[in-house]
């Protein structure tokens, strides 16, 4: 049983399947997200492969303060992904609000609407920390 | 029925060169592909276990069934799929000849090697999804358009050798590699709707990411997923050992293991060549491929079998 869960546990920390979900952001952080997704920096050496589909995807990338407006949207994405997901915050605004934080139309960062696993800051994120943040998480699945 | 008769059948089906040995291929496969792939455009690309490792962590995940779909249905397609093209791999030559040769087995195999695809119309269909739909429709409008080149391009040698058997048109390309030379354009035409068959680049319109989110598998996850994924890979691989035998000889007069190394050499080699097509085109519209299909490729195949039958006279 133990080899089994040691497998499975080195199969998803090597096959980190993403999904880019914008809940409201400037569009800065979706930027330097692709820029990370781009021949220069390679993720898929890291078995990282951008996917369509909730479905098909492991990780949630958000950017952005969750506004009011798409609070529920964001639910429903993160209720469409099988278990086991996990959710990264990337940006200022994803992990705390940012500039946006007590604003009337916002709700805040996106642990307000659903569980974070982990917090990429920067206004906007490099694409360094972005992969940094990424292998951070990986890593952490092994405890 | 004794023991022995049972049991060989049983290891052609499930190891050799069945289940284990089209799943193990398969993935190096598509490991192969995705690298060069990453080469091409100036990446390093994934390690070698990655398809193991994406196989193994699907297989670990949630498998959600939607609420409206055809819950019999969208769980038994991967295995049909899955089926279809074992049974197609028992149908081409491996070592010198195939397990199980008859004539007329060209046919066979082109229609066991649609039968994945009206699954993937069926998986899009069944999961009652807009995006899934509309990939189903696609995977079935481009089938319309990609499989009348690729039989007709298949036709070219099998009327130059004079046999629907497999087995003997790539003898026949062995014994006549000048021949060859005049299969060019059907070899290209192959490899062209090849592409389309597997849903690959230039003819990835069924699932394009940017537009229709995953296409017919956009509710499939977990294990029903890794399966198709799975499936696919073991339809490059026969669609690669088809491709082989009927234009390139297959194993050239080899045997036992050195057959199967130039049979592994050459279908590599295949699969390459359709890296290369996938690394350096873009998605085209789902009107342009028909056209292209239609109005190029189908007269080109055309012009070829003419060509062959006026070779065939020719030679006698």
């Amino acid at each position: 049983m133990k080899i089994i869960t040691k497998l499975i546990t080195w199969s998803q920390m090597k096959s980190p399947w993403i999904i880019h979900f914008n809940s409201g952001a400037c569009n800065g952080c979706d930027i330097e997200i692709l820029d990370a997704l781009t021949p220069k920096y390679d993720l898929e050496r890291f078995g990282v492969l951008l996917k369509g589909t909730p479905r098909h995807a492991d990780v949630l990338l958000v950017s952005g303060s969750v506004s009011r407006q798409i609070h529920k949207r964001l639910v429903r994405i993160y209720e469409q992904m099988p278990n086991p997901k996990f959710v990264v915050a990337i940006g200022a605004c994803a992990c705390s609000g940012g500039v946006f934080d007590g604003c009337y139309s916002t709700l805040g960062g996106v642990d307000k609407a659903i569980p974070v696993s982990a917090y990429i800051p920067g206004c906007p994120a490099k694409p360094e920390a972005i992969i940094d943040g990424m292998i951070k998480l990986l890593a952490s699945l092994k405890e | 029925m004794t023991l022995d008769s049972v049991l060989s059948p049983l290891f052609f089906i499930l190891v050799f060169p069945g289940f284990f040995f089209l799943s193990v291929y398969g993935t190096f496969l598509e490991w192969v592909d995705r690298k060069c792939y990453a080469l091409m455009q100036n990446r390093i690309g994934p390690p070698i276990y990655q398809p193991v490792a994406d196989f193994i962590k699907l297989l670990a995940k949630e498998t959600i069934i939607p609420k409206h779909c055809d819950t019999a249905l969208f769980k038994t397609l991967p295995f049909f799929a899955m089926a279809s093209v074992i049974t197609a791999m028992l149908l081409v030559p491996v070592w010198p000849q195939a397990l199980f040769p008859f004539q007329g087995d060209l046919v066979v195999i082109i229609y066991l090697l649609t039968i994945p695809t009206m699954t993937f119309f069926l998986a899009g269909w069944s999961s009652s999804s807009p995006f899934a739909t509309i990939g189903a429709v696609r995977v079935l409008t481009q089938l319309f358009a990609y499989e009348v080149p690729l039989m007709l391009a298949l036709l070219g040698p099998a009327i130059l050798a004079g046999s629907w058997n497999i087995t003997e048109i790539s003898k026949f390309m062995f014994q006549n590699p000048l021949l060859l030379i005049v299969q060019i354009p059907g070899f290209l035409i192959a490899v062209i709707t090849l592409q389309g068959k597997l849903e690959r680049l230039p003819f990835d319109i069924p699932h394009g990411e940017t537009e229709i989110v995953g296409g017919a598998f956009t509710e499939y996850s977990g294990g029903l997923l890794a399966f198709f994924n799975l499936a696919i890979d073991m339809e490059m691989v026969v669609g690669a050992a088809l491709i082989n035998a009927v234009f390139l000889g297959g194993s050239m007069g080899a045997d036992g293991i050195l057959a199967i190394v130039v049979f592994l050499g050459k279908t590599t080699f295949i699969v390459l060549l359709l890296s290369v097509l996938k690394a350096i085109m873009a998605r085209i519209r789902i009107e342009q491929m028909i056209n292209f299909c239609w109005k190029i490729l189908a007269p080109l195949s055309l012009i070829q079998i003419a060509m062959n039958i006026a070779l065939k006279i020719r030679i006698g």
